[in-house]
């Protein structure tokens, strides 16, 4: 650097960071599956009250949303939940090629990784909280009878419509990097899919089959209008995440939300898991009477 | 739950700081060809906030890659990020900028180091994952080399004001913003040349000292550039600062830093052309370098060891 180059450089106070006390209680592991191997992580804590299986988000909005699902998780641990989270084969750490698995494929590895933590030690409610396209997984499992309570945060009507709403953001995102002549348009790429090609999002690979199947994994009707009263009296909460949310929910900025405090959401729903919990005993306490 | 698999194992960086997870990718077995010498292990590092799979999984993919190679690769989550422990201060971009990750990533390399017995690695950083590997490389006395893709020398701002978002999208989509957007280049252009080969105010001035002084010990970098709206080839935007040309003409022996332009890939190198033509590149930059036949690169000083960031630039900490 020459001396005449002006230093207006102002370096911020950096923060010693702290070794969190938690931090021994998480378990990074491969989990078998049919044909694969998933990616878990599972947050142990001592004395654990109920258990919350995390199916979080889809493909590539897991890199938009990674830090705040792990500080959700961290956050529930902290209050004594045991939490298992995840990556969806052919993503993230999971092995398995995306462009191969199917909806039914991830629906079967849930199901399969539900029932082994429903089954750990000692036993325990579980709640099934899932992410966007991981409502639509969670409610699928909890309608086969997987867990005791259903937490979805902004579930989409259907699968394609997730989908859909990544392409838009992606292709946006390519417009304002790319020259006009090679820019192409969102109906551009569906009518590419529609036609049996497959197109690639953020790295990943889309099959028409994928863009096929997502129509089909909809939101059930009775998770849509259980609200409070529940699915066959096992509580169901739906939330529709707003814009603050981010990168949580799309339109963030990556890089500027995910630093941001969560706690006015993560508090809020903390607290309704509890209450169902308490519910959930209360419950069975009044049947055996 | 197994920590490990086929080809790959999970690790736990424990022994300084807070604990840090990553993935570690086997090397293939080739050791009846080089001489059973341990070969020189390659670290990923996070691009800003993402997990150490980054973008479409691109990573893991490169990993895989030089993997089968023959180099032990890894990829790890720095303090606070992923899976790792730790607590990320609220403005992330300014805190990668100023170095902050630099001693947190040179520790946890040197763990690697020693845990696996590797005699150096080289450290690839993405983005502003770039910028922590260079501060990284300068604490470092086991870096033996740099991977640097889409790397900046300048002070970004994390989030445009609101107005400037909807000029650039006003500019982007309409036939009179296009033609302002040109005049405006041609304006930034009149005052890039008054100005001369000083850089700009927003350059980050500490990481160009950083650039100094490793490329001053022969440090082999090898940069990839992706193609940019209005740049042609590695040269940027008319009107910007050429910060490559800046850097290229510091370093003494051109042949130690390679410049490449990734064609048909963005900023992300994921889709399958950046990806597979990163890995192309690399492997290529790796075999010319520090060929598996030989441990330790030709060109390094042996023994000259790399100057702290701290003793070099006040701003780097040196906790």
């Amino acid at each position: 650097m020459c001396d005449q180059c002006p230093d207006t450089f102002v370096k911020p106070q950096i923060e010693s960071i702290p070794q969190s006390q938690l931090a021994l209680g998480e378990e990074a592991g491969y989990f078998e599956v049919a044909g694969t191997h998933l990616y878990t992580v599972l947050h142990r804590v001592s004395e654990p009250l109920a258990r919350v299986l995390l199916v979080g988000p889809f493909a590539s909005e897991r890199q938009n949303s990674y830090l705040p699902w792990v500080r959700w998780a961290r956050y529930l641990a902290a209050r004594r939940f045991e939490v298992l989270r995840y990556d969806y084969r052919g993503v993230g750490e999971s092995l398995g090629r995306f462009e191969e698995a199917t909806f039914k494929d991830w629906s079967d590895d849930l199901q399969v990784l539900g029932e082994w933590f429903m089954n750990r030690e000692p036993a325990l409610p579980l709640l099934v909280h899932g992410l966007e396209i991981g409502g639509l997984l969670a409610s699928s499992s909890f309608q086969r009878g997987m867990g005791n309570a259903l937490l979805l945060w902004s579930p989409p009507a259907d699968a394609n419509q997730a989908l859909r709403s990544t392409l838009l953001r992606w292709v946006g995102l390519e417009q304002l990097l790319k020259p006009g002549a090679e820019r192409r348009s969102a109906g551009d790429y569906i009518r590419e899919l529609e036609q049996g090609k497959s197109i690639e999002v953020e790295g990943y690979q889309w099959s028409a089959r994928l863009w096929r199947d997502a129509f089909t994994w909809k939101l059930p009707a009775e998770i849509i209008n259980a609200s409070d009263a529940g699915v066959g009296q096992r509580p169901v909460r739906v939330v529709k995440l707003p814009k603050e949310a981010a990168p949580l929910v799309k339109g963030g900025f990556v890089g500027a939300d995910e630093v941001k405090d969560f706690d006015w959401l993560f508090a809020e729903n903390a607290k309704w898991i509890q209450a169902q919990f308490d519910l959930c005993e209360r419950g069975a306490d009044e049947a055996s009477n | 739950m197994k920590r490990a698999i086929e080809g790959r194992e999970l690790i736990t960086l424990d022994l300084h700081g807070p604990l840090v997870q990553g993935t570690y990718h086997r090397a293939r077995d080739i050791s009846s060809a080089t001489n059973d010498k341990p070969h020189l292990g390659i670290v990923f590092l996070n691009s800003l906030s993402l997990p150490r799979a980054a973008t479409g999984d691109s990573a893991v993919y490169w990993a895989d890659c030089l993997a089968a190679c023959g180099y032990p690769t890894f990829r790890i989550d720095l303090p606070g990020l992923g899976d790792s422990d730790g607590k990320l201060p609220k403005d992330l971009l300014e805190f990668i900028n100023s170095g902050g990750f630099a001693f947190g990533a040179a520790q946890k390399v040197r763990e690697l180091v020693e845990r696996f017995d590797l005699p150096g690695v080289i450290i690839v950083g993405h983005c502003a994952g770039a910028v922590s590997a260079l501060f990284a490389a300068a604490e470092s006395d086991v870096c033996k080399g740099l991977v640097l893709l889409d790397v900046y020398f300048h002070l970004p701002q994390a989030v445009r004001p609101k107005v400037r978002q909807k000029l650039s999208a006003w500019a982007l989509n309409n036939r009179l913003g296009r033609f302002m957007s040109n005049v405006y280049d041609q304006l930034k252009k009149i005052s890039l040349s008054v100005r001369g080969s000083k850089p700009p105010n927003n350059a980050n001035f500490p990481l160009l000292r950083c650039w100094r002084r490793i490329t001053s010990t022969g440090l082999p970098i090898l940069i990839l550039k992706a193609p940019a709206r209005k740049a042609t080839g590695t040269k940027p935007r008319k009107g910007d600062f050429d910060y490559l040309d800046y850097i290229l003409k510091m370093v003494r022996d051109r042949n130690q830093v390679t410049l490449t332009l990734t064609e048909g890939t963005d900023h992300s190198f994921a889709n399958r052309l950046g990806r597979n033509a990163v890995q192309q590149e690399m492997e290529t930059w790796l075999k010319s370098h520090f060929p598996l036949t030989q441990a330790q690169p030709p060109r390094l000083r042996l023994g000259s060891r790399i100057p702290l960031a701290s003793e070099v630039n006040p701003f780097v900490s040196s906790k």
